[in-house]
Protein backbone atom coordinates (compact mmCIF):
# COMPACT_ATOMS: atom_id res chain seq x y z
CA UNK A 1 0.00 0.00 0.00
CA UNK A 2 1.06 3.59 -0.68
CA UNK A 3 1.74 5.56 2.39
CA UNK A 4 -0.91 8.27 2.68
CA UNK A 5 0.70 11.64 3.37
CA UNK A 6 -1.22 14.56 4.83
CA UNK A 7 -0.88 17.98 3.24
CA UNK A 8 -2.89 19.65 5.96
CA UNK A 9 -4.27 18.59 9.31
CA UNK A 10 -7.24 20.34 10.85
CA UNK A 11 -7.21 19.60 14.58
CA UNK A 12 -10.07 20.36 16.99
CA UNK A 13 -10.86 23.69 15.38
CA UNK A 14 -13.51 25.79 17.04
CA UNK A 15 -14.65 29.33 16.40
CA UNK A 16 -16.80 31.50 18.61
CA UNK A 17 -17.87 35.02 17.66
CA UNK A 18 -18.24 37.42 20.53
CA UNK A 19 -20.68 40.29 20.22
CA UNK A 20 -21.82 43.03 22.57
CA UNK A 21 -24.58 40.79 23.88
CA UNK A 22 -23.53 37.18 24.19
CA UNK A 23 -21.59 34.95 21.83
CA UNK A 24 -22.19 32.66 18.91
CA UNK A 25 -20.49 29.29 18.39
CA UNK A 26 -20.00 28.79 14.65
CA UNK A 27 -17.62 25.80 14.67
CA UNK A 28 -17.08 23.22 17.39
CA UNK A 29 -14.25 20.70 17.53
CA UNK A 30 -13.79 20.05 13.83
CA UNK A 31 -10.96 17.69 12.83
CA UNK A 32 -10.02 16.12 9.50
CA UNK A 33 -7.00 15.52 7.29
CA UNK A 34 -6.35 16.84 3.82
CA UNK A 35 -4.31 14.28 1.90
CA UNK A 36 -1.70 15.24 -0.62
CA UNK A 37 -3.24 15.45 -4.11
CA UNK A 38 -6.78 14.56 -3.12
CA UNK A 39 -10.04 16.26 -4.05
CA UNK A 40 -11.63 16.72 -0.64
CA UNK A 41 -15.22 17.91 -0.45
CA UNK A 42 -16.71 19.56 2.63
CA UNK A 43 -20.48 19.14 2.55
CA UNK A 44 -22.78 20.99 4.92
CA UNK A 45 -26.08 22.86 5.15
CA UNK A 46 -26.28 26.61 4.50
CA UNK A 47 -25.03 28.96 7.23
CA UNK A 48 -23.38 26.11 9.15
CA UNK A 49 -19.98 27.76 9.24
CA UNK A 50 -18.35 26.45 6.06
CA UNK A 51 -17.01 29.82 4.97
CA UNK A 52 -15.78 30.57 8.47
CA UNK A 53 -13.98 27.20 8.50
CA UNK A 54 -12.38 27.80 5.11
CA UNK A 55 -11.19 31.25 6.11
CA UNK A 56 -9.44 29.65 9.07
CA UNK A 57 -7.95 26.88 6.89
CA UNK A 58 -6.69 29.53 4.43
CA UNK A 59 -5.23 31.65 7.23
CA UNK A 60 -7.54 34.65 6.74
CA UNK A 61 -9.22 34.27 10.10
CA UNK A 62 -8.09 33.12 13.54
CA UNK A 63 -9.69 30.13 15.23
CA UNK A 64 -10.63 30.39 18.89
CA UNK A 65 -9.43 26.84 19.55
CA UNK A 66 -7.43 24.07 17.89
CA UNK A 67 -4.68 24.06 15.29
CA UNK A 68 -4.23 23.96 11.54
CA UNK A 69 -1.05 22.21 10.37
CA UNK A 70 0.44 22.70 6.93
CA UNK A 71 3.07 20.07 6.05
CA UNK A 72 3.22 19.34 9.76
CA UNK A 73 3.83 22.92 10.95
CA UNK A 74 1.20 25.15 12.55
CA UNK A 75 -0.14 27.92 10.30
CA UNK A 76 0.10 31.55 11.23
CA UNK A 77 -1.73 33.83 8.81
CA UNK A 78 -1.94 33.30 5.07
CA UNK A 79 0.37 30.90 3.26
CA UNK A 80 1.50 31.54 -0.31
CA UNK A 81 0.97 27.86 -1.19
CA UNK A 82 -2.76 28.05 -0.48
CA UNK A 83 -4.99 29.82 -2.97
CA UNK A 84 -8.71 30.41 -2.81
CA UNK A 85 -11.81 30.73 -4.97
CA UNK A 86 -14.19 32.98 -3.06
CA UNK A 87 -17.90 32.32 -2.63
CA UNK A 88 -18.61 35.97 -3.32
CA UNK A 89 -16.30 35.97 -6.37
CA UNK A 90 -14.48 39.10 -5.20
CA UNK A 91 -13.05 39.99 -8.59
CA UNK A 92 -11.46 43.40 -8.90
CA UNK A 93 -13.98 45.45 -10.86
CA UNK A 94 -11.26 47.85 -12.02
CA UNK A 95 -9.04 45.16 -13.49
CA UNK A 96 -9.53 43.38 -16.80
CA UNK A 97 -10.01 39.61 -16.82
CA UNK A 98 -6.33 39.16 -17.62
CA UNK A 99 -5.20 41.54 -14.85
CA UNK A 100 -7.46 39.76 -12.36
CA UNK A 101 -5.94 36.41 -13.21
CA UNK A 102 -2.43 37.87 -12.94
CA UNK A 103 -3.02 39.31 -9.46
CA UNK A 104 -0.83 36.89 -7.51
CA UNK A 105 1.92 37.01 -10.13
CA UNK A 106 1.89 40.81 -10.12
CA UNK A 107 2.27 40.90 -6.35
CA UNK A 108 5.21 38.52 -6.62
CA UNK A 109 6.87 40.73 -9.22
CA UNK A 110 6.84 38.19 -12.04
CA UNK A 111 8.00 39.87 -15.30
CA UNK A 112 5.18 40.94 -17.58
CA UNK A 113 5.63 38.54 -20.50
CA UNK A 114 5.95 35.56 -18.18
CA UNK A 115 2.83 36.73 -16.34
CA UNK A 116 0.96 36.95 -19.63
CA UNK A 117 2.01 33.45 -20.62
CA UNK A 118 0.93 31.84 -17.35
CA UNK A 119 -2.39 33.66 -17.08
CA UNK A 120 -3.19 32.99 -20.74
CA UNK A 121 -2.65 29.29 -20.11
CA UNK A 122 -5.23 29.22 -17.32
CA UNK A 123 -7.66 31.49 -19.14
CA UNK A 124 -7.55 29.04 -22.05
CA UNK A 125 -7.96 26.14 -19.63
CA UNK A 126 -11.19 27.53 -18.16
CA UNK A 127 -12.50 28.54 -21.59
CA UNK A 128 -12.16 32.31 -21.42
CA UNK A 129 -10.00 32.77 -24.49
CA UNK A 130 -10.96 36.04 -26.17
CA UNK A 131 -12.19 37.75 -22.97
CA UNK A 132 -8.76 38.82 -21.70
CA UNK A 133 -9.49 42.53 -22.04
CA UNK A 134 -13.09 42.46 -20.75
CA UNK A 135 -14.03 43.92 -17.39
CA UNK A 136 -15.96 41.79 -14.87
CA UNK A 137 -19.19 43.77 -15.37
CA UNK A 138 -19.22 42.58 -18.98
CA UNK A 139 -19.24 38.88 -18.02
CA UNK A 140 -21.99 36.44 -17.02
CA UNK A 141 -22.02 34.84 -13.57
CA UNK A 142 -20.50 31.61 -14.85
CA UNK A 143 -17.71 33.44 -16.64
CA UNK A 144 -16.88 35.49 -13.54
CA UNK A 145 -16.62 32.27 -11.57
CA UNK A 146 -14.14 30.93 -14.15
CA UNK A 147 -12.05 34.07 -13.76
CA UNK A 148 -11.93 33.33 -10.03
CA UNK A 149 -10.82 29.76 -10.72
CA UNK A 150 -8.17 30.82 -13.26
CA UNK A 151 -6.92 33.46 -10.82
CA UNK A 152 -6.47 30.82 -8.11
CA UNK A 153 -4.71 28.39 -10.48
CA UNK A 154 -2.40 31.05 -11.92
CA UNK A 155 -1.03 31.68 -8.44
CA UNK A 156 0.37 28.12 -8.66
CA UNK A 157 -0.86 26.92 -5.26
CA UNK A 158 -0.18 23.52 -3.74
CA UNK A 159 -3.62 23.61 -2.12
CA UNK A 160 -6.66 25.09 -3.82
CA UNK A 161 -9.53 26.09 -1.54
CA UNK A 162 -12.90 26.54 -3.28
CA UNK A 163 -15.87 27.99 -1.40
CA UNK A 164 -19.16 26.99 -3.09
CA UNK A 165 -17.77 28.12 -6.43
CA UNK A 166 -20.88 27.04 -8.34
CA UNK A 167 -23.46 28.12 -5.77
CA UNK A 168 -24.88 31.02 -7.78
CA UNK A 169 -25.06 29.21 -11.11
CA UNK A 170 -28.13 27.67 -12.74
CA UNK A 171 -28.24 23.85 -12.90
CA UNK A 172 -27.18 23.68 -16.55
CA UNK A 173 -24.10 25.85 -16.14
CA UNK A 174 -23.33 24.13 -12.89
CA UNK A 175 -23.06 20.66 -14.50
CA UNK A 176 -20.92 22.06 -17.27
CA UNK A 177 -18.62 23.79 -14.79
CA UNK A 178 -18.31 20.65 -12.63
CA UNK A 179 -17.16 18.70 -15.66
CA UNK A 180 -14.73 21.41 -16.67
CA UNK A 181 -13.34 21.63 -13.17
CA UNK A 182 -12.73 17.87 -13.16
CA UNK A 183 -10.96 18.09 -16.52
CA UNK A 184 -8.86 20.98 -15.30
CA UNK A 185 -8.01 19.08 -12.15
CA UNK A 186 -7.03 15.94 -14.12
CA UNK A 187 -4.71 18.01 -16.33
CA UNK A 188 -3.21 20.02 -13.50
CA UNK A 189 -3.39 18.00 -10.27
CA UNK A 190 -3.40 19.84 -6.99
CA UNK A 191 -4.81 19.25 -3.57
CA UNK A 192 -8.33 20.68 -3.59
CA UNK A 193 -10.62 21.54 -0.67
CA UNK A 194 -14.04 22.11 -2.18
CA UNK A 195 -17.04 23.33 -0.19
CA UNK A 196 -20.61 22.73 -1.29
CA UNK A 197 -24.11 22.27 0.08
CA UNK A 198 -25.11 20.00 -2.82
CA UNK A 199 -24.90 16.20 -2.30
CA UNK A 200 -24.71 15.33 -6.00
CA UNK A 201 -21.93 17.82 -6.56
CA UNK A 202 -20.05 16.39 -3.58
CA UNK A 203 -20.44 12.83 -4.86
CA UNK A 204 -19.57 13.77 -8.44
CA UNK A 205 -16.31 15.51 -7.52
CA UNK A 206 -15.00 14.25 -4.20
CA UNK A 207 -12.38 11.61 -3.41
CA UNK A 208 -13.61 11.94 0.16
CA UNK A 209 -16.53 13.83 1.64
CA UNK A 210 -16.46 15.48 5.06
CA UNK A 211 -20.07 15.86 6.17
CA UNK A 212 -20.73 18.74 8.56
CA UNK A 213 -23.68 19.12 10.91
CA UNK A 214 -25.78 22.24 11.13
CA UNK A 215 -24.79 25.09 13.43
CA UNK A 216 -22.43 24.84 15.23
CA UNK A 217 -20.53 22.92 12.60
CA UNK A 218 -19.20 19.52 13.72
CA UNK A 219 -17.95 16.61 11.62
CA UNK A 220 -20.76 14.03 11.36
CA UNK A 221 -18.94 11.54 9.17
CA UNK A 222 -16.23 11.21 6.54
CA UNK A 223 -17.10 9.19 3.41
CA UNK A 224 -14.51 7.87 0.95
CA UNK A 225 -15.91 7.72 -2.60
CA UNK A 226 -14.04 4.96 -4.43
CA UNK A 227 -15.52 5.44 -7.87
CA UNK A 228 -13.58 6.31 -11.05
CA UNK A 229 -14.11 9.79 -12.54
CA UNK A 230 -16.02 11.02 -14.43
CA UNK A 231 -18.76 9.36 -12.46
CA UNK A 232 -22.07 7.96 -13.57
CA UNK A 233 -24.62 9.78 -11.45
CA UNK A 234 -27.19 7.03 -11.96
CA UNK A 235 -24.95 4.08 -10.99
CA UNK A 236 -25.95 1.86 -8.06
CA UNK A 237 -23.01 2.63 -5.78
CA UNK A 238 -23.45 6.37 -6.45
CA UNK A 239 -27.13 6.29 -5.58
CA UNK A 240 -26.64 4.10 -2.50
CA UNK A 241 -23.99 6.42 -1.16
CA UNK A 242 -26.21 9.38 -1.93
CA UNK A 243 -29.05 7.83 0.07
CA UNK A 244 -26.73 7.05 2.95
CA UNK A 245 -25.33 10.58 3.17
CA UNK A 246 -28.78 12.05 2.68
CA UNK A 247 -30.21 10.13 5.63
CA UNK A 248 -27.33 11.28 7.81
CA UNK A 249 -27.77 14.94 6.90
CA UNK A 250 -29.32 17.70 9.02
CA UNK A 251 -32.16 19.52 7.27
CA UNK A 252 -32.66 19.28 3.55
CA UNK A 253 -29.56 20.34 1.69
CA UNK B 1 -40.48 47.92 -41.68
CA UNK B 2 -37.77 47.37 -39.12
CA UNK B 3 -35.89 50.35 -40.49
CA UNK B 4 -38.87 52.62 -40.33
CA UNK B 5 -39.48 51.61 -36.72
CA UNK B 6 -35.90 52.39 -35.81
CA UNK B 7 -36.06 55.73 -37.55
CA UNK B 8 -39.17 56.69 -35.64
CA UNK B 9 -37.54 55.75 -32.34
CA UNK B 10 -34.37 57.64 -33.13
CA UNK B 11 -36.53 60.64 -34.05
CA UNK B 12 -37.97 60.63 -30.54
CA UNK B 13 -34.52 60.24 -29.00
CA UNK B 14 -33.24 63.12 -31.12
CA UNK B 15 -36.07 65.26 -29.81
CA UNK B 16 -35.26 64.31 -26.20
CA UNK B 17 -31.54 64.86 -26.70
CA UNK B 18 -31.62 68.08 -28.71
CA UNK B 19 -35.16 69.34 -28.97
CA UNK B 20 -36.03 69.70 -25.28
CA UNK B 21 -32.73 71.30 -24.18
CA UNK B 22 -32.98 73.82 -27.04
CA UNK B 23 -36.55 74.50 -25.99
CA UNK B 24 -35.36 75.09 -22.42
CA UNK B 25 -32.73 77.57 -23.60
CA UNK B 26 -35.27 79.40 -25.75
CA UNK B 27 -37.53 79.61 -22.71
CA UNK B 28 -34.77 81.23 -20.64
CA UNK B 29 -33.88 83.71 -23.40
CA UNK B 30 -37.56 84.46 -23.93
CA UNK B 31 -38.07 85.11 -20.23
CA UNK B 32 -35.01 87.32 -20.21
CA UNK B 33 -36.29 89.33 -23.20
CA UNK B 34 -39.70 89.75 -21.62
CA UNK B 35 -38.18 90.86 -18.31
CA UNK B 36 -35.67 93.22 -19.97
CA UNK B 37 -38.38 94.87 -22.13
CA UNK B 38 -40.77 95.37 -19.23
CA UNK B 39 -38.06 96.52 -16.75
CA UNK B 40 -35.33 98.17 -18.87
CA UNK B 41 -33.76 99.81 -15.80
CA UNK B 42 -33.32 96.55 -13.92
CA UNK B 43 -32.23 94.27 -16.73
CA UNK B 44 -30.28 94.93 -19.95
CA UNK B 45 -31.50 93.09 -23.05
CA UNK B 46 -29.34 90.50 -24.87
CA UNK B 47 -28.23 93.00 -27.51
CA UNK B 48 -26.96 95.40 -24.85
CA UNK B 49 -25.11 92.55 -23.17
CA UNK B 50 -23.54 91.58 -26.48
CA UNK B 51 -22.37 95.18 -27.02
CA UNK B 52 -20.99 95.23 -23.49
CA UNK B 53 -19.16 91.97 -24.24
CA UNK B 54 -17.49 93.58 -27.28
CA UNK B 55 -16.52 96.56 -25.14
CA UNK B 56 -14.67 94.33 -22.65
CA UNK B 57 -12.21 93.85 -25.51
CA UNK B 58 -12.16 97.34 -27.02
CA UNK B 59 -11.99 99.10 -23.62
CA UNK B 60 -10.57 96.53 -21.18
CA UNK B 61 -11.54 96.76 -17.52
CA UNK B 62 -8.47 97.32 -15.31
CA UNK B 63 -6.27 97.01 -18.43
CA UNK B 64 -7.31 93.39 -19.02
CA UNK B 65 -9.88 92.05 -21.50
CA UNK B 66 -12.51 89.38 -20.73
CA UNK B 67 -10.17 86.52 -21.49
CA UNK B 68 -7.63 88.02 -19.14
CA UNK B 69 -10.17 88.11 -16.34
CA UNK B 70 -11.31 84.56 -17.04
CA UNK B 71 -7.71 83.32 -17.02
CA UNK B 72 -7.03 85.14 -13.76
CA UNK B 73 -9.90 83.25 -12.11
CA UNK B 74 -9.01 79.94 -13.74
CA UNK B 75 -5.35 80.31 -12.79
CA UNK B 76 -6.19 80.78 -9.11
CA UNK B 77 -8.53 77.80 -9.14
CA UNK B 78 -6.08 75.52 -10.91
CA UNK B 79 -3.20 76.47 -8.67
CA UNK B 80 -5.30 75.79 -5.57
CA UNK B 81 -6.72 72.58 -7.05
CA UNK B 82 -3.32 71.06 -7.76
CA UNK B 83 -2.30 71.51 -4.14
CA UNK B 84 -5.70 70.42 -2.85
CA UNK B 85 -5.73 67.28 -4.98
CA UNK B 86 -2.28 66.15 -3.95
CA UNK B 87 -2.56 66.97 -0.25
CA UNK B 88 -6.29 66.17 0.06
CA UNK B 89 -6.11 62.77 -1.57
CA UNK B 90 -3.03 61.74 0.39
CA UNK B 91 -4.61 62.85 3.68
CA UNK B 92 -7.90 61.14 2.76
CA UNK B 93 -6.08 57.89 2.07
CA UNK B 94 -4.21 58.10 5.38
CA UNK B 95 -7.43 58.76 7.31
CA UNK B 96 -9.28 55.96 5.53
CA UNK B 97 -6.50 53.40 5.86
CA UNK B 98 -4.86 53.99 9.23
CA UNK B 99 -6.86 53.99 12.41
CA UNK B 100 -4.39 56.24 14.15
CA UNK B 101 -4.64 58.86 11.40
CA UNK B 102 -8.40 58.56 11.49
CA UNK B 103 -8.45 59.19 15.22
CA UNK B 104 -6.21 62.26 15.01
CA UNK B 105 -6.56 63.96 11.59
CA UNK B 106 -10.07 62.60 11.02
CA UNK B 107 -11.35 64.25 14.19
CA UNK B 108 -9.90 67.62 13.19
CA UNK B 109 -11.69 67.32 9.86
CA UNK B 110 -15.00 66.47 11.45
CA UNK B 111 -14.71 69.77 13.26
CA UNK B 112 -13.81 72.01 10.31
CA UNK B 113 -15.99 70.22 7.77
CA UNK B 114 -19.26 72.09 8.48
CA UNK B 115 -17.61 75.51 7.99
CA UNK B 116 -18.55 76.78 4.51
CA UNK B 117 -15.53 77.98 2.51
CA UNK B 118 -16.89 81.52 2.27
CA UNK B 119 -16.88 81.77 6.06
CA UNK B 120 -13.08 81.64 5.93
CA UNK B 121 -12.90 84.86 3.90
CA UNK B 122 -12.76 87.33 6.83
CA UNK B 123 -10.22 85.24 8.74
CA UNK B 124 -7.97 84.76 5.75
CA UNK B 125 -8.15 88.43 4.77
CA UNK B 126 -7.33 89.47 8.32
CA UNK B 127 -4.34 87.18 8.47
CA UNK B 128 -2.97 87.38 4.96
CA UNK B 129 -4.36 90.58 3.42
CA UNK B 130 -5.78 90.79 -0.08
CA UNK B 131 -2.88 89.74 -2.25
CA UNK B 132 -2.80 86.71 -4.52
CA UNK B 133 -1.91 84.17 -1.83
CA UNK B 134 -5.00 84.57 0.40
CA UNK B 135 -7.31 84.04 -2.59
CA UNK B 136 -5.55 80.86 -3.62
CA UNK B 137 -5.56 79.78 0.03
CA UNK B 138 -9.33 80.32 0.25
CA UNK B 139 -9.93 78.22 -2.83
CA UNK B 140 -7.57 75.61 -1.44
CA UNK B 141 -9.59 75.40 1.79
CA UNK B 142 -12.86 75.12 -0.15
CA UNK B 143 -11.60 72.35 -2.41
CA UNK B 144 -9.43 70.46 0.01
CA UNK B 145 -12.14 69.56 2.52
CA UNK B 146 -14.53 67.68 0.17
CA UNK B 147 -11.54 65.80 -1.24
CA UNK B 148 -10.36 64.55 2.14
CA UNK B 149 -13.88 63.58 3.18
CA UNK B 150 -14.75 61.73 -0.03
CA UNK B 151 -11.41 59.97 -0.28
CA UNK B 152 -11.48 58.81 3.33
CA UNK B 153 -15.07 57.59 2.98
CA UNK B 154 -14.23 55.73 -0.22
CA UNK B 155 -11.21 54.02 1.31
CA UNK B 156 -13.16 53.10 4.44
CA UNK B 157 -15.97 51.53 2.40
CA UNK B 158 -13.74 49.07 0.55
CA UNK B 159 -15.17 45.59 1.20
CA UNK B 160 -13.04 43.48 3.56
CA UNK B 161 -13.20 40.61 1.09
CA UNK B 162 -11.14 42.63 -1.42
CA UNK B 163 -8.43 42.93 1.20
CA UNK B 164 -8.71 39.18 1.90
CA UNK B 165 -8.16 38.55 -1.81
CA UNK B 166 -5.04 40.68 -1.62
CA UNK B 167 -3.74 38.68 1.35
CA UNK B 168 -4.48 35.29 -0.24
CA UNK B 169 -2.64 36.29 -3.40
CA UNK B 170 0.40 37.32 -1.45
CA UNK B 171 0.16 41.11 -1.44
CA UNK B 172 1.94 43.00 1.33
CA UNK B 173 0.23 45.87 3.11
CA UNK B 174 1.50 48.49 0.70
CA UNK B 175 0.62 46.47 -2.42
CA UNK B 176 -2.88 45.86 -1.08
CA UNK B 177 -3.32 49.58 -0.46
CA UNK B 178 -1.89 50.72 -3.79
CA UNK B 179 -3.23 48.03 -6.09
CA UNK B 180 -6.54 47.05 -4.49
CA UNK B 181 -7.84 49.57 -1.98
CA UNK B 182 -7.08 52.83 -3.80
CA UNK B 183 -8.38 51.69 -7.21
CA UNK B 184 -11.53 50.33 -5.55
CA UNK B 185 -12.06 53.74 -3.96
CA UNK B 186 -11.26 55.65 -7.18
CA UNK B 187 -14.89 56.41 -8.10
CA UNK B 188 -15.41 57.98 -4.65
CA UNK B 189 -12.16 59.89 -5.00
CA UNK B 190 -13.42 61.16 -8.33
CA UNK B 191 -16.67 62.25 -6.73
CA UNK B 192 -14.51 64.33 -4.39
CA UNK B 193 -12.61 65.80 -7.34
CA UNK B 194 -15.87 66.77 -9.01
CA UNK B 195 -17.15 68.47 -5.85
CA UNK B 196 -13.81 70.19 -5.37
CA UNK B 197 -13.88 71.73 -8.84
CA UNK B 198 -17.39 73.17 -8.51
CA UNK B 199 -16.69 74.30 -4.98
CA UNK B 200 -13.40 75.87 -6.08
CA UNK B 201 -15.06 77.75 -8.93
CA UNK B 202 -17.65 79.17 -6.51
CA UNK B 203 -15.11 80.11 -3.87
CA UNK B 204 -12.74 81.92 -6.23
CA UNK B 205 -15.55 84.15 -7.45
CA UNK B 206 -16.62 84.95 -3.90
CA UNK B 207 -13.02 85.78 -2.98
CA UNK B 208 -12.58 87.98 -6.06
CA UNK B 209 -15.84 89.80 -5.45
CA UNK B 210 -14.54 90.98 -2.12
CA UNK B 211 -11.07 92.08 -3.09
CA UNK B 212 -9.45 91.78 -6.51
CA UNK B 213 -8.31 93.83 -9.49
CA UNK B 214 -8.65 91.03 -12.00
CA UNK B 215 -10.93 88.02 -12.30
CA UNK B 216 -14.54 87.35 -13.18
CA UNK B 217 -15.60 87.97 -9.59
CA UNK B 218 -13.91 91.40 -9.77
CA UNK B 219 -15.88 92.12 -12.96
CA UNK B 220 -19.14 91.31 -11.18
CA UNK B 221 -18.30 93.68 -8.32
CA UNK B 222 -17.15 96.37 -10.75
CA UNK B 223 -20.41 96.18 -12.72
CA UNK B 224 -22.49 96.04 -9.60
CA UNK B 225 -20.86 99.06 -7.96
CA UNK B 226 -20.94 101.08 -11.21
CA UNK B 227 -24.59 100.13 -11.84
CA UNK B 228 -23.38 98.47 -15.05
CA UNK B 229 -25.79 95.50 -15.16
CA UNK B 230 -24.67 94.58 -18.66
CA UNK B 231 -21.14 93.99 -17.37
CA UNK B 232 -22.51 91.86 -14.52
CA UNK B 233 -24.40 89.78 -17.07
CA UNK B 234 -21.31 89.34 -19.24
CA UNK B 235 -19.37 88.08 -16.22
CA UNK B 236 -22.16 85.81 -15.00
CA UNK B 237 -22.65 84.19 -18.41
CA UNK B 238 -18.90 83.64 -18.74
CA UNK B 239 -18.85 82.08 -15.27
CA UNK B 240 -21.68 79.72 -16.24
CA UNK B 241 -20.04 78.70 -19.52
CA UNK B 242 -16.67 77.99 -17.89
CA UNK B 243 -18.39 76.08 -15.05
CA UNK B 244 -20.24 73.90 -17.54
CA UNK B 245 -17.06 73.33 -19.51
CA UNK B 246 -15.19 72.25 -16.35
CA UNK B 247 -17.94 69.77 -15.43
CA UNK B 248 -17.96 68.39 -18.97
CA UNK B 249 -14.17 67.89 -19.05
CA UNK B 250 -14.26 66.14 -15.67
CA UNK B 251 -16.86 63.70 -16.93
CA UNK B 252 -14.67 62.85 -19.91
CA UNK B 253 -11.64 62.51 -17.65
CA UNK B 254 -13.49 60.17 -15.32
CA UNK B 255 -14.59 57.91 -18.19
CA UNK B 256 -10.97 57.76 -19.26
CA UNK B 257 -9.53 57.11 -15.79
CA UNK B 258 -12.24 54.65 -14.65
CA UNK B 259 -13.27 52.72 -17.78
CA UNK B 260 -14.87 49.98 -15.68
CA UNK B 261 -17.64 52.20 -14.30
CA UNK B 262 -20.53 52.67 -16.65
N1 LIG C 1 -17.60 37.90 11.55
C1 LIG C 1 -18.68 37.27 12.04
N2 LIG C 1 -19.24 37.67 13.20
C2 LIG C 1 -20.32 37.03 13.70
N3 LIG C 1 -20.93 35.98 13.14
C3 LIG C 1 -20.42 35.53 11.98
C4 LIG C 1 -19.28 36.14 11.36
N4 LIG C 1 -19.01 35.47 10.21
C5 LIG C 1 -19.94 34.50 10.12
N5 LIG C 1 -20.78 34.52 11.18
C6 LIG C 1 -21.89 33.59 11.41
O1 LIG C 1 -21.43 32.27 11.30
C7 LIG C 1 -22.41 31.44 10.71
C8 LIG C 1 -21.78 30.64 9.58
O2 LIG C 1 -21.50 31.49 8.50
P1 LIG C 1 -20.83 30.94 7.16
O3 LIG C 1 -19.55 30.27 7.49
O4 LIG C 1 -20.78 32.08 6.21
O5 LIG C 1 -21.90 29.87 6.65
P2 LIG C 1 -21.83 28.99 5.34
O6 LIG C 1 -21.78 27.57 5.82
O7 LIG C 1 -23.10 29.25 4.60
O8 LIG C 1 -20.62 29.37 4.58
C9 LIG C 1 -23.52 32.35 10.23
O9 LIG C 1 -24.62 32.20 11.10
C10 LIG C 1 -22.95 33.73 10.34
O10 LIG C 1 -23.94 34.65 10.70
MG1 LIG D 1 -20.39 30.22 2.77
Amino acid sequence: MDKVSNKMEIRQISKTFFASKGYFVAIEDVSFDVRDGEFLVILGPGHCGKTVLLNIVAGLDKQTGGRVLYDGTPMDGVNNQISMVFQKLALMSFKTVMQNVELGLTFRGTPKNERRKISQKYLDLVGLTGFEKSYPYQLSGGMKQRVGIARAYANDPKVLVMDEPFGQLDAQTRYAMQEELLKTWEKDKRTVIFVTNNIEEALYLGDRIVLLSECPAKVKAIYPVDLPKPRDMTGKIFLDLRAEISSNTDLAI
Amino acid sequence: MMNLEEKKKSGLELFLYWGLPILAILLVVGGWLWFAISNPRLMPNPLQVYERLIRTFTRPVAKVNLFGHAFASLGRVLMALVFAWVIGIVLGILIGWSRVCKAVIGTIFEIIRPIPPIAWIPIVIMWFGIEEFPKVLLVFIGTFVPLVINTAAGIGLVDKINIDVGKIFGGNRFQILAQIVIPTALPSIFAGIRTSVSSGWTTVLAAEMIAAQHGLGALVTRGWQGSDMALVMVAVITIAIIGAFLAFSLNKLEKWVCPWTK
